[in-house]
């Protein structure tokens, strides 16, 4: 398949290599021309814009930091769409947004799938990224033999922003999911009790997780490299916050796990894993 | 003086009607003019045309993008007003947009005043509102015998954004105090005790406050009209967690505050007082 994709971040530039290894043609941009090199080498043909990405494709795939850049890349995709072309956006973005440049890209013509990933950079690189997608079923089937080159674990949940809507309840899960861990760690040492032998207790019942698994150990090991940044998961609880302000919705825990991410950004942890925030419990625990 | 008045709701209305009982000419913009009609004053067709024919003009409406439309877009205030006038910004909106308004005006020669107010539509009408001001002293100076007509006590805080910041400190003390009173008094009245009979032992002591006194009656008496509509309260809390956001700052309280707010909003308590923080607790 002819595909353009945009945006060659930590994620991106993982997805984009595992698109060229499935086989298909792909040409790439990114803002920052050097960021494509990796991807020229790897047999990737270079665009010098958004819309050059998405000329002759049919399919363009865009993996960016913020709703407006989603917005503008997705503009200058619409300019230069051949008939039939789908725009897979899979950024983390809020609802409303994705859902409003869905419609301005049907206005145009253009197919949009809405499909934020969970998995982070090591799943972008295995190709085992959870894929959620919004959009029409026949967007999504025409999309699919790509997204499986770069996940598993691939949903069509619904119309139009169900993907970010789905992401949205991802983060709030894994938000409060590793304060609920870095909570148990600090009350396990607070208490004189050994971390590891209590993660390793409470993995045989109902308190298992992924996240008491893999996050609980980075906690033990005190191993804050990120993983996700702790900034991006507070961007991501504040699309959270924002949707449930605007639609009326009661989200307790939520609210109080982003201010713990807004603290974690404020005392300069924003560069670190989210895991971080097990500094923060510490210090307001003098531990 | 020709003193324009943007914004003539709950609160705006009664403070247009003090400057005009204080002897200025009162010219208006309304998006719906019949909401107007009554006022003796001059209707004009567009905020441009307010502000060609005043030297001083007050704005009072609910957003920042509402200030940021009637300042600076389509037929704006920037479109009319001369260099040297003055406009007084009452809304409650987010400090950021605030400067970001007065710096455009400033590229013209207007000055701007962020003047955000606190006491309700009865403080408006009694002309009692605290009046919290962001701008230059020299503009201050010009608008206080204006502002005297409104309020009591006038604060110059700082350069402007500093009036905004100072009205998102009094959101957050006092929605909080609303919270503390509803569950206070709701704890009582679950208690079989009479909340009314609590409110007033309450009032002599450490917990004293203006949101007990006003809040907590109304809650006593089960009358949840407003007052202070709850869904300004929503709104003004939205702008200061987004602010804390962007200060990295921790805001615990106010941020599960906000959520029991949303909570009303769904409930579909938005046009009452915000006492009817009451009714989320008992909704339960």
């Amino acid at each position: 398949m002819k595909i353009g994709f945009i945006g060659l971040g930590i994620m991106g530039r993982p997805m984009a290599q595992n698109l060229l290894r499935g086989g298909h043609q792909v040409t790439v941009w990114a803002r920052r021309a050097e960021s494509m090199q990796p991807l020229l080498a790897a047999g990737a043909v270079g665009a010098a814009s958004a819309a050059e990405a998405a000329r002759g494709a049919e399919l363009v795939i865009s993996m960016v930091a913020d709703a407006p850049d989603v917005a503008e890349v997705m503009r200058a995709v619409a300019s230069a769409a051949s008939p039939g072309l789908v725009a897979v956006d899979m950024s983390t973005i809020a609802p409303a947004a994705a859902r409003r440049i869905g419609e301005e890209l049907a206005a145009a013509g253009v197919d949009f799938l809405d499909a934020p990933v969970s998995g982070g950079e090591v799943g972008a690189i295995a190709g085992s990224l959870s894929i959620m997608a919004g959009g029409s079923a026949a967007a999504f089937a025409r999309a699919l033999p790509a997204l499986q080159c770069l996940g598993r674990n691939i949903i069509h949940v619904g119309g139009s922003g169900a993907g970010q809507v789905t992401k949205a309840a991802n983060q709030i899960v894994t938000g409060m999911g590793v304060l609920a861990v870095a909570e148990a760690m600090a009350f396990a040492s607070k208490n004189g009790v050994d971390r590891a032998r209590v993660r390793e207790a409470l993995l045989g019942g109902f308190a298992s997780s992924k996240i008491l698994e893999n996050h609980g150990q980075r906690m033990i090991e005190r191993n804050f490299k990120p993983g996700f940044k702790s900034w991006m998961h507070e961007k991501d609880l504040d699309i959270v916050m924002q949707t449930a302000h605007e639609l009326g919705l009661c989200l307790p825990g939520a609210a109080a796990t982003a201010q713990m991410f807004n603290a974690m950004v404020g005392s300069g942890l924003g560069e670190e894993d989210s895991i971080a925030v097990l500094k923060l419990l510490e210090g307001l625990s003098g531990q | 003086m020709n003193i324009g008045f943007i914004g003539l709701g709950a609160m705006g209305r009664p403070m247009a009607r003090h400057l005009q009982a204080a002897g200025h000419a009162l010219h208006v913009w309304a998006r719906r003019p019949a909401s107007v009609e009554d006022l003796p004053a001059v209707v004009w067709a567009t905020p441009a045309e307010v502000g060609a024919a005043c030297e001083v003009v007050f704005t009072m409406v609910t957003s920042s993008a509402d200030v940021e439309a009637v300042a600076l877009g389509e037929h704006g205030l920037i479109e009319g007003m001369a260099a040297g006038s003055l406009l007084i910004d009452c809304s409650t909106i987010a400090p950021e947009a605030a400067r970001r308004i007065a710096g455009r005006l400033g590229e013209r020669g207007i000055d701007m005043l962020d003047a955000p107010v606190s006491g309700g539509p009865q403080g408006a009408i009694d002309a009692t509102l605290a009046i919290m001001v962001g701008g230059a002293a020299a503009a201050l100076e010009r608008a206080r015998p204006l502002l005297e007509k409104l309020g009591q006590r006038i604060v110059h805080v700082g350069p402007n954004g500093a009036g905004q910041v100072a009205k998102a400190c009094n959101q957050i003390i006092m929605v909080a105090a609303i919270e503390a009173a509803a569950e206070a008094l709701h704890l009582s009245s679950a208690a079989g005790v009479d909340g009314g009979k609590v409110r007033q032992a309450l009032a002599g002591g450490s917990a004293a406050s203006r949101v007990l006194e006003v809040m907590g009656k109304r809650m006593v008496e089960r009358d949840f009209a407003a007052g202070i509509e709850a869904r300004l309260h929503h709104k003004d809390l939205g702008l200061v967690l987004a602010a804390a956001r962007q200060s990295g700052v921790p805001m615990p309280l106010t941020a599960s505050v906000a959520q029991q707010l949303n909570a009303l909003m769904a409930l579909g308590l938005g046009k009452n007082d915000t006492a009817a923080l009451w009714c989320v607790l008992e909704a339960k």
